[in-house]
């Protein structure tokens, strides 16, 4: 709302500065977008002498204040503001002070409310026109206001707007068929040009303005291009109404037309101000030499009141935590326009239609505390009366991850929630494209559906990072991944390309898929979580360089090498070998409580162990997997217990024939009561070697 | 100044012997070295000085004196290096110097810093942390906030709605998600419905607007939003809370200030300003010379919402509050552009502390 400081001066006799006035403002609920110069010529006849500086104020009005969608609305916040009193009744002309009788001559239009429900008042007045210019002094407001001057019957209608916040229109009432206004639903499929040149279909949820055939405006959207007042327009009808909010929110939004007529009506304007604001219009017309009134109709079926509420004293207290003394109550809320009486414990008050935000005494309770000054509040402590609850589990679990992975080498990403859709169907496979959660309205198409992975959102930020020259990336992040039936699951991805570190002690070299697998498991670790690895497919990624992660029988992610092609699609180089992994992080929360991590310490052993190396050599294609399997149930059924198992070397080459390798493995034997035997820990070991023998056709070296 | 003769050469090469054994560094001993033998103002330089000034007959002999006395300092000077070598380098001695084989290390990302420290903060202030889903249903991100259907934020310009329901974690077929939160107040909604007063709780997280990506806006940023129910918690409790926050968070003498604002779920509502850090409320550019730094918006729960969740707006009164974490790193950490945060550059990322 842009407010020029000498127009609000016209009710108010506030001579402060432009600047002081936003400050003081600003901190009553309107924040200042800008502070302009006044054009000039602003300073009407009836304001001899300058009452102060002056300027235009863009003050930004939240969505519950309709009413300072006007100078009347500002005028009342500087009346409490200043304590001033405000003029009733704004110059030149006031609403009736012309006082001249009707002209009778002029025909009166026939209204007709048919929808009293979506336009619970319509009031109308007719008036001759006089062919004339509007003063310098309205030009010049509106313009400052931000308003383009086009003939006195539209100026006049676009300054009650500005000064009273409330929407007129003006027909042309010879186009008017029947001298008729309708106030209907439009028909399906009725059209009708609207100013703006656009031609609009209409359904019948929408109000119209009709005349006896057609519809002359959108209700309180926009007016219609035939009955549109111009040069040769001899006598207007003025329409001024309270439409809806709801309904002509819904039509605006449908037709997507907005306006300064259509934000007000939305918001809600007061039901009791159209007769004001049409002998508002009217008496500026004569006073302007415009033309002449006519007789105002008013279609009001059901006049509504001031809604009458109780204001209690000790609640202000309650809810501000401040004593707000009784006078200022009364003053504040009486210089708002409110009518207040004493009662019991308080007020009872009664708030008139013009503030359509202040509907129960919680409402009452903010503008006391508004007027009276939030800087006026002493910081106080809310008192605990209960121990503070727990963090959601979700919290110290995801720091862990966040520190276990950043301790690790590898950095933390933020990335979107939602990707381009194209991009998501190439990290799923085909049965579950039909996954994928679309978006209705994506601002744009790289944003139309929500991930169903973290990991194209990581190979960008991936790829960002080499385009910029960086060589070595190791990224995680832990989000949201999405799907229709599988819904909202929180994961962690990884995605890492690039070396190892170099040192001077020895070479560096490249990442590979066992640095991956080795991160994740140590964050299984950390988290508590045993698993296993299966080879599997993806399809981003390399087949058989690619494992599936098992927590028992369930599958709770997937890591390895991602397909030239995609790292390519993403922007990286084509050549980069990129390692990504992914963790559902719902399946680990699952699998933690199914296995708790030690809540009480075992006693440490008091036999000593026995270790023996072993090594063999069997066919290449032999998974670590099985051999682990046979190894361990051959110590099942040998005397002494295994404890441990740990391959210490693989070797391919010189002495080993070539679909073979040589395996190195170091097993400890313990028992938790006595002393293993040299020959316990030999028998065990000879069933291992025989096991492997029997199983892999092994070859101990 | 008498002449050298032989007794000066002994005299000089005891001093110099003793002053050598005195040097408790190698520089040291450098110096006396340089005391004796360098170029200007040397014991040698000196000597070889007078020849010029000598009688002719004795100017054979003083170079003689000061060569003698210069080849035997060299000697005695080699025969220290070699010994502080020995003595410097022990056998298998390594080089410290050479860089050490450093583990990897990531880096949080800054965000996430953030956040931890204003939990950090809250849950000291008796808030526990929680957290809900991003994909949410009208009723928890509306209609319970006191945002009927005919709202105007419920626009479709401000929210992301879902082409097709998504299933809610509950798994019942009535749980259905419609959207992306657009704050994380559905969270609060959440807790309120499973929680009796008195509460006192945050939530952080990621919330989604549809809104072009540029140099000050984004579709997703993440909030913190603070709520605390109760008897008897007023206005006056919200601004000590977020003095206690804003001291401990920006500046241990920054004051808060309420401007008086509207939200539907809160009444009465306000933006939270805090006096600026860099000036101390004196103005200058980092504030726009106002003296006050915008973070959020509180206010005190409205009824409506007390009555959509079940709790009597008699008995209990609580307060609300909203802050952008991306606002108070942007502030904090003199982040130029907030796209950095979503770009993921590692040279942005490396900046911040582990
Ligand atoms: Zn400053």
């Amino acid at each position: 709302m842009r407010l020029l400081v000498s127009w609000v001066r016209d009710f108010v006799a506030v001579t402060a500065s432009p600047e002081e006035i936003a400050e003081r403002l600003g901190l009553r609920g309107f924040e200042v977008a800008s502070i302009e110069p006044a054009p000039d010529g602003v300073l009407p006849p009836w304001q001899q002498a300058a009452a102060g500086a002056d300027a235009v104020i863009d003050f930004e009005v939240t969505a519950n204040r309709p009413d300072c969608l006007s100078v009347i609305g500002f005028a009342r916040e500087l009346s409490t503001l200043y304590d001033v009193p405000l003029h009733a009744w704004p110059m030149p002309a006031g609403t009736a002070a012309a006082a001249a009788a009707p002209d009778s001559s002029l025909p009166v239009v026939d209204v007709r409310l048919d929808d009293p429900e979506r336009c619970p008042r319509y009031a109308a007045a007719m008036a001759s026109v006089t062919p004339t210019t509007s003063p310098r002094w309205m030009t010049a407001r509106l313009e400052a206001a931000g308003v383009r001057p086009i003939s006195p019957v539209v100026d006049i209608t676009n300054y009650v707007l500005l000064e009273l916040g409330h929407p007129m229109h003006a027909f042309d009432f010879s186009r008017l068929g029947g001298g008729q206004l309708r106030i209907r639903r439009a028909t399906a499929g009725e059209a009708i040009t609207t100013l703006d040149g656009v031609t609009r279909t209409l359904d019948p949820e929408m109000l119209v303005i009709a005349d006896a055939g057609q519809a002359q405006a959108v209700a309180g959207v926009m007016g219609g291009g035939r009955s549109e007042v111009s040069s040769t327009t001899q006598v207007v009808a003025f329409e001024s109404a309270y439409f809806q909010p709801s309904s002509v929110r819904r039509t605006s939004k449908r037709l997507q037309l907005k306006t300064e007529a259509s934000a007000r009506f939305e918001r809600g304007t007061d039901v009791n101000a159209p007769v004001v604001a049409i002998n508002r219009a009217l008496a500026l017309m004569e006073a302007i030499g415009a033309g002449r009134r006519g007789a105002v109709i008013d279609r009001y079926p059901v006049p509504r009141g001031p809604l009458a509420m109780t204001l209690r004293r000790a609640r202000i207290g309650l809810i501000l935590g401040l004593t707000v003394p009784d006078a200022e109550v009364e003053r504040i809320l009486r210089r708002l326009g409110l009518t207040v009486a004493a009662a019991a414990d308080g007020w009872l008050v009664e708030v008139p239609t013009f503030r359509v935000d202040l509907l129960r005494e919680i409402d009452l309770i903010e503008e006391v505390g508004r007027h009276y000054g939030f800087e006026k509040l002493e910081p106080s402590f809310p008192a605990m009366t209960l121990a503070a609850a727990a963090a959601d589990v979700r919290i110290p679990r995801d720091r862990a991850i966040r520190t276990t992975l950043a301790a690790a080498g590898l950095t933390e990403a933020v990335t979107f929630g939602f990707i381009e859709g194209a991009t998501a169907r190439q990290f799923v496979t085909d049965a579950d494209a039909s996954q994928i959660v679309a978006i209705a309205n994506p601002l744009t198409a790289l944003f139309d559906v929500l991930r169903p992975s973290l990991v194209p959102g990581l190979l960008d930020a991936l790829a960002h990072n080499r385009r910029h020259g960086r060589r070595d990336v190791a990224l995680f992040e832990i989000g949201a991944r999405f799907g229709a039936a599988a819904g909202e699951r929180r994961g962690v991805g990884i995605a890492w390309t690039g070396a190892i570190a170099p040192h001077w002690s020895g070479s560096g070299r490249d990442v590979d898929f066992f640095d991956l697998k080795g991160v994740i498991e140590r964050l299984c670790d950390v988290l508590h979580v045993p698993v296993q690895w299966h080879p599997t497919t993806a399809p981003y990624l390399t087949p058989g360089q690619s494992a599936a992660v098992f927590c028992g029988p369930s599958a709770i992610g997937v890591a390895g090498l991602v397909l030239p092609k995609i790292v390519d699609g993403r922007g990286a180089p084509k050549q980069d070998k990129v390692y990504v992994a992914e963790l559902d992080l719902e399946s680990l929360a699952a699998a933690q409580l199914a296995n708790p991590a030690g809540e009480s310490v075992q006693p440490l052993p008091r036999f000593p162990s026995s270790v023996r190396d072993l090594s063999f050599v069997v066919a290449e294609r032999l998974s670590a997997e099985s051999i682990r399997g046979t190894i361990q149930a051959a110590a099942a059924a040998a005397p002494a217990p295994l404890v441990s198992m740990v391959f210490f070397d693989r070797y391919k080459g010189k002495g080993v024939a070539d679909d073979s390798v040589s395996l190195s493995v170091r097993l400890t034997f313990q028992a938790p009561g006595r002393t293993l035997t040299d020959v316990e820990a030999q028998q065990s070991f000879d069933m291992i070697v025989a096991a492997l023998v029997r199983e892999h056709g092994a070859l101990q070296r | 100044m008498s002449l050298p003769d032989q007794a000066s050469v002994t005299a000089q090469l005891a001093a110099f012997t003793a002053d050598l054994a005195q040097a408790g560094s190698l520089r040291d001993a450098q110096a006396v070295r340089d005391r004796f033998l360098g170029r200007k103002n040397s014991v040698v330089a000196s000597w070889m000085a007078m020849i010029g000034g000598a009688p002719p007959a004795d100017k054979k002999a003083i170079g003689q004196r000061a060569n003698e006395l210069k080849q035997a300092i060299e000697a005695l000077w080699s025969e220290y290096q070699a010994r502080a070598e020995q003595n410097s380098r022990p056998a298998g001695a390594i080089d410290v110097t050479l860089p050490g084989r450093v583990p990897p290390l990531g880096r949080r990302h800054p965000l996430t810093l953030v956040r931890d420290r204003m939990e950090a903060i809250f849950t000291r202030m008796g808030f526990a942390i929680v957290e809900g889903p991003e994909v949410e249903d009208e009723w928890h991100c509306f209609d319970a906030l006191n945002m009927p259907a005919e709202h105007p934020a419920r626009d479709m310009q401000d929210t992301l709605y879902l082409a097709a329901p998504v299933v809610g974690e509950s798994g019942r077929p009535d749980d259905t998600r419609t959207m992306l939160r657009t704050h994380t107040s559905s969270i609060q909604v959440r807790y309120m419905q499973a929680h009796e007063p008195p509460i006192r709780i945050v939530a952080p997280g990621r919330v989604y607007r549809r809104d072009d990506l540029d140099l000050t806006h984004t579709p997703m940023f993440s909030q913190m939003e603070g709520l605390a129910v109760g008897e008897g918690i007023s206005l006056a409790d919200l601004k000590g809370t977020l003095t206690a926050f804003a001291r401990e968070m920006f500046s241990p003498s920054a004051r808060v200030r309420f401007r008086p604002s509207f939200f539907p779920y809160t009444e009465p509502s306000a933006e939270i300003d805090i006096s600026c850090w860099q000036c101390d409320g004196g103005g200058c550019p980092m504030c726009k010379r106002t003296g006050w730094i915008e973070i959020g918006g509180c206010g005190m729960v409205h009824p409506a919402v007390f009555e959509a969740v079940g709790y009597d707006p008699e008995r209990y009164t609580g307060f609300a509050f909203g802050i952008g974490i991306e606002r108070v790193t942007i502030l904090r950490h003199r982040v130029q552009d907030i796209r950095l945060f979503f770009e993921n550059d590692l040279r942005f990322l490396e900046q911040f502390p582990y």
